[in-house]
């Protein structure tokens, strides 16, 4: 059972991804994962957005770790929700799109990974703008956890931490 | 040399912690071989053909007598006493079990070592000037900078998972000992007129499967900026480099896409909203960096040109040692001792538990306390007194490290090749004795001249061929080990790709080929010109007609 981690603890998942054969429903439910297309074709059919209850954790969007960082950026409007498919563990598209969605698009709402995540890589996705990630079951998600707390602190800036080390800790000591 | 402090060895240590975890991990089956596979290449092991092989990185090629003397301790502890010097300046471990390897990194530590980023598809340990420094034709010290990259690069959050693995190398003399010029990112560090620190980047330059020369794509890029533009290039390569095809996923091939002007555009664009942002270096940083590499206190001597010469004159050996291995230091009365590890029978870079003991005593004894590793795979003694050249040339020749072959035919680079290596097409280490073991004549190799002689086991390159004045690579022929040979190929300030001289050669025949390419230079040469010239002069017909005469 895949297991949702979120800002380092294991939580029950809210959402659900809806496959892009969907495409039928023109007002998708709150808490729905759809894909670009989808999103993008909704003909901004975003009013369900404004009347969304506080509860309710609004709509979102997924796309692949290589998709053109400025068509996603130009459809962030109305997203409380961006999930970032990684094909491949080791393809790391995915970090520098999340950092692109922090930094210069200024996205401030859920940024999930899913796919083909190893617990291993999570160090690199927290570090790199993504507060949720989705692992394969609940002893990767608490080796995930681990992982990203077993370095205190590293050199570079980074979407968590704005200032590199050199600027932070004067005379380094 | 840079002292870590307590955030660095902070650092270092979790990471070696994380790392022993992982391997827990994998020893207990959560993690498959192909996961393993990632996670222990970034701490630089591989599964070679016989063994496991480690690789340690030493940064830019600089380390202490005390760091040496650990290396010499592990190889013993964990292998066979003996390690590998690699032609990127790192040192390799032939035979470490894979379940003591979180120990040696934890004994690594201990000096200030590891082996982070050594392989895999991310920014690999960067490389300088063995004689970063001590040069005399230098107009910036290098180091502090590769520190500052090492740093930067080191479990970077966004630049670990590259398409490809990814090579930086700088250079602040005048002649490129670095190889700037078949460097994913090559650095020319230099003073602008005013004195300030300035950066020239070049790109996509690379040997492998589709050697390249890099392009220039900036000029005098101001000190404080390296990082906000080092970090725009990187994004834009592990943003749009291919990832579908290994062979095409090196930064070269996209360089060669988008052309270099095109490219130089996009990380230009990606730069203006990164340059002077937090990543900025600060003067506060750079100068204590900077401090860490301030010289030693010189005590003050004199040039010994007339003890040399008369030493030179009483030992024909002690004379070819000085032509070569011996190089001019910036400050008067001191020198640069080149320690060739190519000794006939010895495989390229292999050195022994005794030998980088002895050498790390020499580096205490006769000078600060610092060794270098060159790309050539050699020892480097940076701050020789030229008084002591004599003994410490008598010491090394106990040890075998005193050929007098630097920068001549015989001081061979030479991956591991077949014997070692899983992705070999041929052997590499038999050519190279071959060839060392018919040119032991110190007199003629000397008339020879400079001459770049590099092997490789297959299309990988680890041995530099397409930048050998002569290029030997392992080519499968049905099966058969066969050698394929180039020349002209050069790494250095005009550096170029060595041309194929045409069909490839069984390997009892490869010392015939060389010596009647020898014969082909020896006859047409003028004066002193050396090998490299007088190839490009004359081209490679007359050495194809030679090599190929009768097989037709
Ligand atoms: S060139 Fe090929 S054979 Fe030689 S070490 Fe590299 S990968 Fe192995």
């Amino acid at each position: 059972m895949p297991v949702l981690v979120k800002n380092l603890e294991i939580v029950d998942d809210p959402w659900t991804l809806i496959d892009s054969s969907d495409k039928g429903d023109p007002v998708p439910g709150e808490g729905s994962i759809l894909s670009f297309e989808h999103w993008t074709s909704r003909a901004h059919a975003t009013t369900e957005t404004c009347v969304r209850s506080l509860r309710s954790p609004g709509v979102g969007f997924w796309v692949d770790g290589e998709v053109d960082v400025e068509r996603v950026c130009d459809h962030l409007d109305g997203a409380s929700l961006v999930a970032v498919k990684f094909r491949a563990f080791a393809d790391g598209r995915g970090l520098s799109l999340g950092v692109l969605l922090r930094s210069r698009c200024g996205f401030t709402g859920e940024l999930r990974a899913f796919g083909d995540i190893l617990p291993d890589l999570a160090q690199y996705l927290h570090r790199s703008g993504f507060n949720a990630f989705v692992v394969e079951n609940h002893r990767a998600a608490e080796v995930a956890i681990a992982s990203i707390q077993s370095i205190t602190d590293h050199y570079q800036a980074s979407a968590l931490q704005p200032e590199p080390a050199f600027r932070r800790i004067s005379a380094r000591g | 040399m840079y002292q870590y402090q307590d955030f660095d060895q902070r650092f270092i240590d979790e990471r070696v912690e994380q790392y022993r975890e992982q391997t827990e991990r994998y020893l207990r089956g959560e993690l498959t071989d192909e996961q393993f596979l990632q996670l222990r290449l970034r701490n630089g092991l591989y599964v070679q053909r016989l063994a496991p092989m480690l690789r340690v990185a030493i940064p830019y090629g600089t380390l202490s007598s005390r760091q040496l003397r650990a290396l010499a301790e592990i190889s013993r502890r964990y292998d066979k006493g003996y390690g590998h010097l690699s032609t990127r300046q790192n040192m390799q471990f032939n035979w470490p079990e894979l379940e003591s390897v979180p120990d040696i990194l934890g004994d690594l530590a201990k000096v200030q070592m590891h082996a982070i980023q050594t392989s895999g598809s991310c920014i690999r340990n960067v490389t300088t000037d063995q004689f970063a420094g001590v040069a005399d034709d230098e107009s910036v010290d290098a180091r502090p900078y590769c520190e500052i990259i090492r740093q930067w690069s080191t479990q970077h959050p966004e630049f670990d998972w590259l398409p490809r693995k990814f090579k930086i190398a700088l250079n602040g003399a005048a002649s490129d000992r670095a190889a700037i010029q078949v460097h994913d990112i090559g650095i020319r560090v230099d003073r602008d007129t005013s004195g300030n620190v300035t950066f020239d980047f070049l790109v996509g330059g690379g040997l492998g499967r589709t050697p390249a020369i890099a392009s220039v794509i900036r000029r005098g890029l101001p000190e404080p900026h390296l990082l906000t533009y080092l970090e725009a290039i990187l994004r834009i390569y592990n943003r749009h480099g291919r990832r579908d095809n290994k062979y095409k996923a090196r930064i070269k091939i996209l360089v060669r896409a988008m052309t270099p002007e095109a490219f130089a555009e996009r990380v230009d664009q990606e730069w203006a909203y990164l340059k002077d942002g937090p990543s900025t270096l600060t003067a506060a940083e750079l100068d204590r960096v900077k401090a860490c590499f301030a010289p030693p206190d010189y005590p003050d001597r004199d040039d010994q040109t007339a003890l040399l010469a008369e030493q030179r004159l009483k030992s024909p050996d002690f004379n070819n040692w000085v032509r070569n291995n011996v190089s001019s230091h910036k400050v008067a009365g001191y020198a640069i001792a080149t320690l060739s590890t190519k000794h006939p029978g010895v495989p390229s870079g292999d050195v022994s538990d005794a030998q980088m003991e002895a050498v790390a005593d020499w580096a205490d004894e006769f000078g600060f306390g610092e060794i270098r590793i060159s790309h050539e795979q050699n020892f480097v003694l940076p701050d020789v007194a030229q008084d002591n050249l004599y003994a410490l040339w008598q010491r090394a020749s106990e040890m075998a490290l005193a050929t007098p072959n630097a920068g001549l035919l015989t001081d061979i680079v030479c991956c591991p090749g077949g014997d070692y290596c899983s992705l070999a097409n041929a052997k590499s280490i038999p050519i190279a004795q071959a060839i060392q073991q018919r040119y032991d004549d110190y007199d003629y190799l000397h008339d020879l001249g400079p001459i770049d002689l590099n092997i490789s086991g297959c299309m990988n390159a680890c041995g530099h061929h397409h930048v050998g004045h002569i290029g030997i690579l392992g080519v499968d022929k049905k099966g058969a080990e066969f050698y394929q040979v180039s020349l002209g190929g050069d790494a250095g300030d005009d550096a170029s790709l060595g041309r194929i001289i045409g069909p490839s050669f069984a390997r009892d025949d490869v010392p015939r080929v060389i010596e009647q390419i020898l014969d082909v230079y020896v006859s047409r040469r003028i004066e002193e010109e050396p090998f490299l010239s007088c190839f490009r002069r004359i081209g490679v017909q007359p050495f194809k007609e030679r090599v190929y005469a009768g097989a037709r």
